[in-house]
């Protein structure tokens, strides 16, 4: 397997990780959060959306890597 | 000339009681903030169809063909996009309760002042190449590029640092002439501003805008209307001139009332 592939792949289960989290930050309140995830508080009702929203952008930006790393080859390439 | 340094300093000039960390006072500034946001989009509408299609055509042929200028440019505002975004979404009500005072903000822009003539200073002159100002852009910036010049963009997040004039500055320094540093640094305020502006909207429609709706209206059709004034004032200025006045006014502005605030 070349290292493009593999990155590709990295780059898949990257994003796709960063989404779940994103998804966590969203619906779980400071307080229910995993104790490693920034943010974690106990107590706290607070949801931590803007935590969501850069963990998604960048899970987002992962996926599109992976897309354009997967594609033809070409001269120039995105991200 | 940063337009959040200029919020914090001149309430305490003029003897308002304003704070910078007052709820009524952020759901202003969102309401501005907004207008601008919009009024780029509406200034640049053109070349955002443009970019959009690019982008679509490129997610869609899974790479940028070489002379699609639209398509790169598109994703070389993403990449400036995405780390100053990220920086803004964790540190922004940080940094706005450590610098919040109009004092941080007459230094902040002394300082902004010596980044833009720094700036001037260290500008490399590309060579000038006759072609469409996108393609010239697009050319001349590489992948790491875009993400410094969009990375200083966070630099905004502490008032009396101008936006614009770091992403300009940057522009200047990594090779983009001054037409072509304002316009890159136009663009790429578009998203950032909008989806900051966006993310606050809550805040202008909930609760905290009782009361503040009337004077953030007023706020936000005089920012839309200097916006728009300022963006076509500065897209002819920057085809001819520099950012040393700018960098003039701030340090003046900045050290004068640094100076005002300290002994007052």
């Amino acid at each position: 397997m070349d290292n493009r592939r593999l990155l590709a792949i990295a780059a898949v289960v990257l994003g796709i990780a960063l989404i779940v989290v994103a998804i966590v930050y969203w619906v779980e309140p400071a307080k229910s959060l995993p104790g490693f995830f920034p943010g974690h508080q106990a107590g706290s009702n607070h949801h931590h959306v803007k935590h969501g929203i850069a963990s998604f952008l960048v899970g987002l930006a992962c996926l599109v890597f992976a897309w354009f790393n997967t594609g033809p080859k070409r001269t120039s390439t995105a991200a | 000339m940063s337009s959040l340094g200029h919020a914090v300093i001149l309430p305490r000039l003029v003897g308002w009681h304003i704070h910078q960390n007052d709820k009524f006072f952020i759901t202003f500034l969102v309401a501005t903030h907004l207008a601008t946001a919009l009024v780029l989009l509406l200034f640049f509408w053109r070349d955002w169809v443009r970019i959009i299609k690019g982008l679509g055509r490129s997610l869609r042929d899974r790479g940028i063909a070489p002379d699609d200028t639209d398509a790169r440019l598109g994703w070389l505002l993403v990449v400036g996009t995405i780390p100053a975004g990220l920086l803004g979404l964790l540190l922004e009500s940080k940094l706005r309760s450590v610098f919040a005072s109009a004092q941080s903000a007459a230094i902040f822009l002394f300082v902004n002042g010596l980044l833009l003539a720094v700036a001037e200073y260290l500008r490399r002159r590309a060579p000038v190449v006759e072609e469409e100002d996108d393609a010239r852009i697009a050319r001349t910036l590489s992948w790491r590029d875009a993400t410094v010049v969009g990375t200083l963009q966070a630099g905004a997040l502490v008032p009396g640092i101008s936006r614009a004039g770091m992403t300009m500055g940057a522009g200047l320094i990594v090779g983009l002439s001054h037409k072509d540093a304002a316009r890159f640094a136009f663009l790429l305020a578009t998203p950032i501003i909008g989806a900051a502006a966006v993310l606050k909207l809550p805040e202008l429609f909930g609760a905290d805008g009782r009361g503040v709706r009337g004077p953030a209206l007023v706020g936000a059709l005089c920012a839309a209307v200097t916006a728009f004034l300022a963006v076509k004032f500065l897209m002819r200025y920057f085809e001819t001139n520099t950012l040393i006045p700018f960098a003039i006014y701030c340090c003046a502005a900045g050290a004068a009332t640094a100076i005002y605030f300290a002994v007052t």
